[in-house]
């Protein structure tokens, strides 16, 4: 795994409390201006652009105090910087849950993967992260606090900067606290894996599913080589004897065990090699397995693709062919890919990567670096090819922080050329 | 810089005939007598005529109006159907009314991607029924679906009783094309999700028309339930339906819909339905679960014994799909039945924790005590949202003054509550006093500077949702007077 420019987080400061770190930030604002690096659980510091530009890394590691969980009204309140596990077994207590997937969740932090929007399977059935902010508050890089949304489940007043802020990766505040909204944790979890002849034949199985009378809540599509990873990785067996279809099922046991038997019926008229019910007791681990995969980089690169989800097969079929492993969230559209261990050197991965990226630009879509050696990152666009709204997003970054002191450079906004390497 | 509040134009002759050259002569408004029909919306306390609407009939046409209107100076404000329930659509600011109801096709529907493409001046149910048998629906249902427009919806971020378990507008909305406050068009977003960038579709939902005109959206499209069980359970007392809803969310069970009804708002709906409410009941909850065919009846029992351990007089359940119609019918027309109870009427719209349902439910009927007058609700509410409906006779001046104390102590006792003063019918003008309450100067700020990087100018619907003067850097709070004064 590649590593951040170590030199431009050689600072570090981890105030006590949300005041503490607005105190500091206002201080920076008004004196040194250095460029302000947020960072939570360190899990996913080599997203995004490498941090060429000295300066101070922010942490949210002693900002982990719960403010409320009223759970009969199914919502929490917590400091960003509670690790993942720590909040889910809060929760648990109440036998209720955050439904997002997320990797390493004994190091990442929910400020992070917000401004990550980290995710996995179950947005097919359950949403995203923007699905379940309901308030957030925020330091701005004057060090000003500042909040948006509420406690309450439903509510439109003001501008919803629960949205803004997902998926912004620090660069318009540093998130300090979070209101979520919560969802039961259903009684089962249950997985059903069906390899087939080819990618083609799972679209065509993905088109009838459409109207399937079960309601899957994923969708995943794995190559051989994946499945294999994570089978390995989970301790439990999957076919590999071909491109794999894996639908999960959450519910009552006795509902889910219904959908399982009609799923069954259903595929079983598109001719699938091999039906796989994962063991109910290997079932939590697989998902732990496939939401890992976008992390276990011991591959040279690790890329993002979006496109139409019916295009998601010939795609897969387009990255295989060059023996890079893929998981799809296929149900939306969403591509995981490791580039194959000869790939050495940027050219040659810029060389795979293009007509992919050409493809998914057919599509809608774009692709994105989730990780790679750093030095490669200079010959292969990060954040993929512009889009038409990438000038309104850097009118907002020029309101919110004129200075561009929140991780500068990191993100989809032009880095200015450093002084030592310019 | 600090700009002062465009100054009132003057409509002559050039104006209109420079319009008129881009949307025709029958796609312009100019008539005293035609524009009367847009001086309010949903929400009639107060009211403006516009100095002329306009009909565009494609985005090219939007984009020639909103350049003329930067070229003059002019402010402009778009308009759905105008069922905002908060003055959303008001003209406050004078100038160009947009009016989006001629752009109302369907431009895509697209089920293997579970999307579809619409423009901003479909109505909503056009949309459902134009996927009825398609095995999907578009989720977000408010009670106007036979009038608002998707457009309309996307400004407010709309919800609806079944945005319980669905989620609201937001929650549905992929992509948008929109003409930007200077003329510009942009996407944002579209049908595959994940742009890299911010969430600028997101963030663009809700924006009440300060963001520019959305011109066309991307919508998501949801699989339908296989099976509902819909249910009705009847209450001696307010107080009993609201402790059996907050049980029923404390037990963890979230159904697709929670609606509660008090006994005026039944004697509305029964009057104009006659559905067989009980007339002598405190209050009614109207409960749906939905789901897999196995699973429902399983959920539907769960709920039934919590509303009888919680004190239910009688749950009955409807036994036919044609039942189950008529009862959402008398929900969702419920707020035209109350015709027959007062001349006017005005609907807040405050959220709660839903765990404190009770605790404002009596603090609504205490209100109406204090102030003598009579407040019936009907609202979502296992979302916590309710809509405490205040009964009026607009040409009695002292009880429009009361009315608006009652409102104001409402949802003051929301905010104090842990709520909020608007679940889903916005801001607007309406509620624009209570934003210093909810937000702090700094809050108000950074919406300031958002708003900023799409409407510098100011000119896109000016003296909406944010207490300042809408213009361009300008922070002052809006003095309305005459506002109140004149009710
Ligand atoms: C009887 C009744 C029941 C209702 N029930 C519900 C309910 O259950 N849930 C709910 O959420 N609301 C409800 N409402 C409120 C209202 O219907 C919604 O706010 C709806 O979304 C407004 O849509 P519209 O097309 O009428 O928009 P308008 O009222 O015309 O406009 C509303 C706002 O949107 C802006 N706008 C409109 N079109 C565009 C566009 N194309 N681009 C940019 N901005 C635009 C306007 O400027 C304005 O600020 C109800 C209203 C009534 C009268």
């Amino acid at each position: 795994m590649s590593l951040p420019t170590l030199a431009a987080f050689a600072e570090e400061f981890t105030p006590a409390t949300q005041a503490e770190l607005a105190r500091f930030m206002a201080d920076n604002a008004a004196s040194r201006q250095r460029v302000l690096y947020p960072v939570g659980g360190r899990t996913a510091l080599h997203f995004g652009c490498p941090a060429v530009e000295p300066g101070v890394a922010i942490s949210t590691a002693k900002l982990t105090n719960v403010i409320d969980y009223p759970a009969r009204d199914m919502t929490v309140t917590v400091e960003s910087g509670i690790r993942i596990d720590a909040l889910n077994e809060l929760l648990r207590q109440e036998r209720q849950r955050l439904p997002i997937d997320i990797p390493q969740a004994h190091r990442a932090t929910l400020g992070g993967i917000i401004a990550c929007n980290a995710g996995g399977a179950r947005r097919f059935g359950l949403g995203t992260l923007r699905d379940y902010i309901i308030g957030i508050t925020a330091i701005d890089a004057t060090g000003t606090p500042f909040k948006a949304g509420g406690r309450v489940v439903k509510n439109v007043a003001g501008y919803d900067l629960c949205k803004l802020l997902n998926g912004s990766l620090g660069t318009l505040g540093m998130i300090t606290q979070v209101t979520l909204k919560l969802r039961p944790i259903p009684e089962t979890t249950r997985w059903l894996w069906a390899s087939f002849g080819s990618f083609q034949e799972i679209e065509t199985t993905l088109e009838k599913l459409l109207l399937s009378a079960t309601r899957p809540i994923a969708m995943e599509v794995l190559d051989p080589s994946a499945a294999s990873e994570i089978a390995a990785e989970a301790r439990t067996s999957l076919p590999t004897d071909g491109p794999l279809l894996g639908l999960a099922f959450e519910g009552g046991a006795h509902e889910v065990a219904w959908e399982l038997d009609t799923v069954q019926g259903e595929l079983k008229l598109r001719n699938p090699r091999q039906v796989v019910i994962t063991p109910d007791a290997e079932a939590d681990g697989l998902w732990n397995s496939l939401t890992e995969f976008e992390l276990t980089a011991e591959e040279p690169l690790t890329f993002k693709a979006n496109l139409l989800p019916s295009r998601t097969m010939e795609f897969l079929e387009l990255a295989t062919r060059e023996q890079i492993s893929v998981q799809a969230h296929a149900g939306n559209g969403i591509v995981i890919g490791h580039l194959p261990d000869r790939v050495t050197n940027a050219q040659t991965a810029a060389g795979l990567l293009t007509p992919l990226r050409r493809f998914v630009r057919q599509y809608h879509g774009n692709l994105t670096i989730v990780n790679s050696p750093e030095t490669w990152k200079q010959d292969i666009p990060t954040w993929g090819e512009p889009e038409p709204s990438w000038p309104l997003m850097q009118r907002l970054k020029d309101q919110l922080d004129p200075q561009d002191l929140l991780n500068r450079g990191r993100f989809i906004f032009p880095a200015p050329i450093p002084m030592d390497r310019g | 810089m600090s700009v002062s509040t465009p100054a009132a134009p003057t409509f002559g002759h050039d104006v209109l005939r420079r319009l008129r050259e881009i949307v025709g002569a029958e796609g312009l408004l100019s008539q005293r007598e035609e524009l009367l029909v847009y001086e309010c919306d949903g929400y009639t306390i107060e009211k403006q005529v516009p100095d002329v609407v306009v009909f565009p009939t494609t985005t090219e046409q939007i984009v020639q109006i909103v350049k003329l209107c930067n070229e003059l100076q002019l402010p402009f404000i778009p308009r759905g159907a105008g069922t905002s329930l908060a003055g959303g659509s008001l003209p406050v600011g004078g100038g160009v009314m947009i009016a989006l109801t001629r752009m109302k096709q369907i431009l895509e529907v697209n089920l293997r991607d579970r999307f579809a493409i619409v423009e901003p001046g479909l109505v909503n149910v056009h949309l459902t029924q134009r996927l009825k048998g398609t095995g999907y629906h578009y989720a977000p249902d408010p009670s106007s679906q036979g009038a608002c427009t998707i457009g309309g919806n996307v400004a407010t971020n709309s919800g609806g009783p079944h945005t319980l378990k669905y989620g609201v507008t937001v929650n549905h909305i992929l992509g948008v094309e929109a003409v930007m406050p200077d003329g510009s068009v942009v996407t944002f977003g579209g049908p595959a999700e994940d742009t890299p960038g911010f969430d600028m579709t997101g963030l663009f939902v809700g924006n009440e028309g300060t963001f520019g005109i959305c011109t066309k959206a991307w919508v998501r499209l949801t699989r339908d339930p296989a099976a509902y069980r819909t249910m009705l359970g009847i209450f001696e007392t307010v107080e009993d339906a609201t402790r059996t809803i907050s049980n029923i969310i404390g037990a963890g069970i979230v159904p697709a819909a929670l609606e509660m009804m008090d006994s005026g708002i039944i004697e509305a709906v029964e009057a104009a339905f006659h559905f067989g409410f009980p007339l002598d009941a405190g209050a009614v909850v109207l409960i749906e679960v939905d789901g897999l065919e196995v699973a429902v009846d399983q959920e539907a029992q769960t709920i039934m014994e919590i509303c009888h351990s919680s004190g239910a007089r009688e749950v009955r359940q409807a036994n036919t799909p044609k039942e189950r119609l008529l009862l959402w019918k008398c929900r969702k027309q419920a707020f035209g039945a109350i015709g027959r109870l007062s001349p006017s009427y005005c609907t807040q719209d405050g959220v709660v924790p839903r765990t404190k349902l009770p605790e404002i439910l009596r603090l609504i009927i205490e209100s109406g005590k204090r102030h003598n007058l009579r407040i019936v609700n009907v609202f979502h509410a296992g979302d916590g949202n309710i809509h405490p409906i205040i009964l009026f006779d607009e040409r009695d001046a002292d009880q429009v003054q009361r009315v608006l104390h009652a409102s104001d102590e409402i949802l003051d006792a929301c905010i104090e509550l842990g709520g909020s003063v608007t679940g889903e019918h916005g801001i607007g003008v309406e509620k624009i006093s209570f934003m210093s309450k909810l937000f702090t100067a700094a809050d108000l700020a950074t919406f300031l500077k958002v708003r900023l990087a799409f409407n510098p100018t100011g000119l896109c619907s000016p003296k909406k949702m944010l207490p300042t003067a809408g213009a361009c850097g300008t922070e002052q709070p809006i003095v309305r007077t005459g506002v109140r004064a004149a009710m």
